[in-house]
């Protein structure tokens, strides 16, 4: 019995053995597979994947004439935030960039965008401030697949009846200007108004918006006449001093680039500035105060989506140090659009997680980054940028030796944008 | 629409100031063409230097002040003609006797060239010069009010016009020159060195493109570009009033400028159409230009 029993035990014993042998082997394998998955995962999730190469930005912009400012100012903003970013890294790489000069030609700006994404296989394009090169290219960019970042050119055409996949705008446009002038004159007691601009896209884009704008909310007013010059026209003076011939109340100026020196420079000469009340869309902008000095006009009503000097933020007067410690000069709109465009990407990158185009697109259609004049906002439905519009008059003041807009009124990106359902109607879906 | 003779009046005044800088500028470029047969393109460029140094020196140096600007008006077109002499003494002067396609493909390369030097020294920057204090503001004229600065102008172009008389019929140099252009073989058979007329030519007419560059820097930008935008205007304005022929670049301005501020008034959607327009009928009417060309 005794050795029966005992036999038993022994069996009892091993049997237990087993089974506390094969609980440890589960137990171990499971360890392991729970590590192994928590590795894969880690590095997966964790730890951003790994790209092979540097991410190839192509810029095409006009790097000679009278635009040539802007654009180098916007190279500019692109660069010091590309600086920032690659101490960093996006995807454990680095952004580098190659540019282009349009010479402000739709051709060249296209034969460039074309070299650039055949021969230097970049793997996005970002420019330019002519709004026609900007179409041209946008349409090129939606039959090759290459996403291009719109920085400083304004047509509304651009992601408005134009808009697809592949194009994005992180600056403001003629809608969101013309809009927050319709909206700033609507409340101002003005009745006869006149419009005059330099004879191109964007000046008729600005003029349309503004009137369509204005007219909705003040249908009494009336418009009696309208004058347009040819861009680059130097003398302006037989024009101010027609339109002050026939007494109107108030002039809404739909000029850009050196025009707007002419026009301002003009209207403080003719006296204009004193008896006539003036809108122009960026008379507040910092580059044409600057160059202007004091033959700048006071109370030139005008707007401008980024000033260095508002809104008053720690973020913004750190991007304007960081600026003018490597530039020697305050940023203006286009130092501004130039350095989120570097931003919008480098997250848009991290986002997406993988040197993709489409994957970029994706990430890139809703996202929103902190800038230097507060968050901004990539509108999904449109791919354009939602910023705020800052309203002023331009003034002197004792700080700077150009003048500066004050009695800033904020028009929020809602504001003054068309809504979605607008960009899908003029996009004929 | 409907305006009084008030406006009309203004729109003369605005009109004639205006020629008065295309009559400095178109004067230097056709005496250039008229005694060198040289189309240059450049010309424009010397222009837009001259407006640069204007601010350069009025500017940069004297901070604005209204001695400075004088100072500028002086000195920039003495940059301009330096400049010039500088390139005639280098690289024109070997060229004289190449075709005229060659010719207007060199002048076309430096203009070129003066662009990306501006660039350079001057940055890409829009500039802006400041009228002196005696100039600034404007002047109730006819119910308009007319800038001082024009009113300046209308007093400087007459002044330019009158020097260049004395000096293309009073002078030496003024008579070889228009001796020159109407005949070079013979001025040089007669002993006179071409050589050095050519120069002094070329420097004068540069020397005029320099003084209209600095005149118009206090009315607009002073910016990159504008070498082009004015080079097309003072190439159709010489070649109404008549190649080489000083006189016809004053008539020729004056067409110009005040077709274009009246157009400004009567069609103000479509002002940019008169100059143009006045240009083709006078081509059509008078294939040569107005008065006699040397050409």
């Amino acid at each position: 019995m005794s050795n029966g029993s005992g036999l038993r035990e022994i069996k009892n014993k091993i049997n237990q053995g087993g089974e506390i042998i094969v609980k440890r082997t589960f137990i171990i394998i499971g360890v392991v597979v729970v590590v192994v998955i928590a590795a894969v995962l880690f590095y997966y999730f964790a730890i951003p994947p790994k790209i092979e190469r540097n991410i190839k930005v192509g810029v095409i912009d006009c790097y000679t004439g009278p635009a040539a400012m802007f654009c180098k100012e916007a190279l500019n903003g692109f660069e010091l935030a590309l600086n920032e970013i690659n101490k960093e890294g996006v995807l454990g790489s680095k952004i580098e960039f190659t540019t282009r000069d349009t010479k402000f030609k739709v051709d060249i700006g296209l034969s460039m965008a074309r070299e650039l994404v055949m021969r230097e296989n970049v793997d996005i394009l970002v420019g330019t401030i002519s709004s026609g090169i900007a179409l041209a290219v946008s349409d090129y960019c939606k039959g090759e697949k290459v996403p291009l970042l719109v920085w400083i050119s304004k047509s509304e055409r651009i992601t408005g009846e134009k808009g697809h996949r592949y194009v994005f705008s992180t600056g403001e446009n003629t809608a969101m200007f013309g809009k927050a002038g319709g909206v700033a004159l609507a409340e101002k007691p003005f009745i006869k108004y006149w419009i005059a601009g330099d004879d191109y896209e964007y000046g008729h884009a600005i003029a349309d918006a503004a009137w369509r704008n204005l007219k909705q909310r003040k249908p009494e007013i009336e418009k009696i006449g309208e004058s347009w010059w040819k861009i680059g026209e130097p003398d302006l003076v037989p024009y101010i001093t027609a339109i002050l011939a026939a007494k109107p109340d108030a002039v809404i100026f739909c000029t850009g680039g050196a025009s707007m020196v002419n026009v301002m420079k003009t209207a403080k000469a003719t006296g204009m500035s004193e008896k006539v009340q003036g809108w122009i869309p960026t008379a507040t902008e910092t580059a044409i105060l600057r160059a202007l000095g004091p033959e700048a006009p006071e109370g030139m009503m005008g707007t401008s989506d980024y000033l260095f000097y508002h809104p008053d933020t720690p973020a913004n007067r750190e991007f304007v140090k960081a600026f003018k410690d490597a530039y020697g000069k305050h940023p203006g709109f286009s130092g501004f659009h130039g350095y989120i465009t570097a931003h919008f990407i480098a997250e848009a990158f991290r986002k997406a997680g993988a040197l993709d185009r489409e994957k970029l697109i994706d990430a890139l259609e809703g996202l929103k980054i902190d800038s230097p004049a507060g968050e901004v906002e990539m509108r999904a439905c449109d791919h354009q940028v939602v910023l705020p519009i800052f309203m002023g008059v331009t003034k002197k003041v004792p700080e700077y030796d150009f003048h500066i807009s004050t009695d800033i009124i904020t028009l929020t990106g809602d504001d003054v944008m068309p809504t979605c359902e607008e960009i899908m109607k003029a996009r004929g879906k | 629409m409907e305006f009084g003779l008030a406006a009309l009046a203004s729109q003369l005044v605005v009109g004639l100031s205006r020629a008065m800088i295309l009559f400095i500028v178109c004067a230097g470029l056709s005496f250039v063409l008229g005694v060198l047969r040289v189309p240059n393109v450049a010309h424009g460029s010397l222009y837009m230097i001259g407006a640069f140094s204007a601010y350069g020196i009025a500017m940069r140096l004297f901070g604005g002040s209204s001695a400075g600007f004088w100072l500028a008006l002086i000195l920039a077109p003495f940059v301009v003609a330096l400049v010039s002499l500088i390139a005639e003494r280098a690289l024109f002067c070997h060229l004289y006797e190449r075709e005229h396609l060659m010719l207007l493909l060199f002048t076309f390369a430096l203009m070129l060239i003066f662009g990306d030097l501006v660039k350079i020294i001057w940055g890409a920057e829009y500039r802006s010069v400041s009228p002196p204090a005696l100039l600034r503001g404007s002047v109730s004229m006819f119910g308009a009010s007319i800038p001082r600065y024009n009113l300046f102008l209308l007093i400087i172009g007459p002044l330019v016009a009158i020097g260049l008389w004395l000096f293309t019929n009073k002078t030496k140099i003024g008579k070889i020159s228009r001796a020159a252009a109407v005949d070079r073989e013979m001025v040089s058979v007669i002993g006179i060195n071409v050589s050095w007329v050519f120069a002094a030519a070329f420097v004068i007419g540069c020397y005029l493109a320099g003084l209209g560059g600095a005149l118009v820097a206090p009315t607009v930008s002073v910016t990159l570009g504008m070498d082009h935008t004015i080079i097309i205007e003072a190439f159709l304005i010489v070649t109404i009033g008549g190649l080489g022929n000083m006189w016809g670049a004053l008539v020729g301005s004056l067409i110009f400028g005040v077709t274009h501020s009246f157009g400004v008034l009567l069609w103000p959607q479509f002002a940019i159409v008169f100059p143009y327009a006045a240009v083709v009928i006078v081509l059509f009417l008078r294939p040569r230009g107005l008065l006699k060309s040397v050409w």
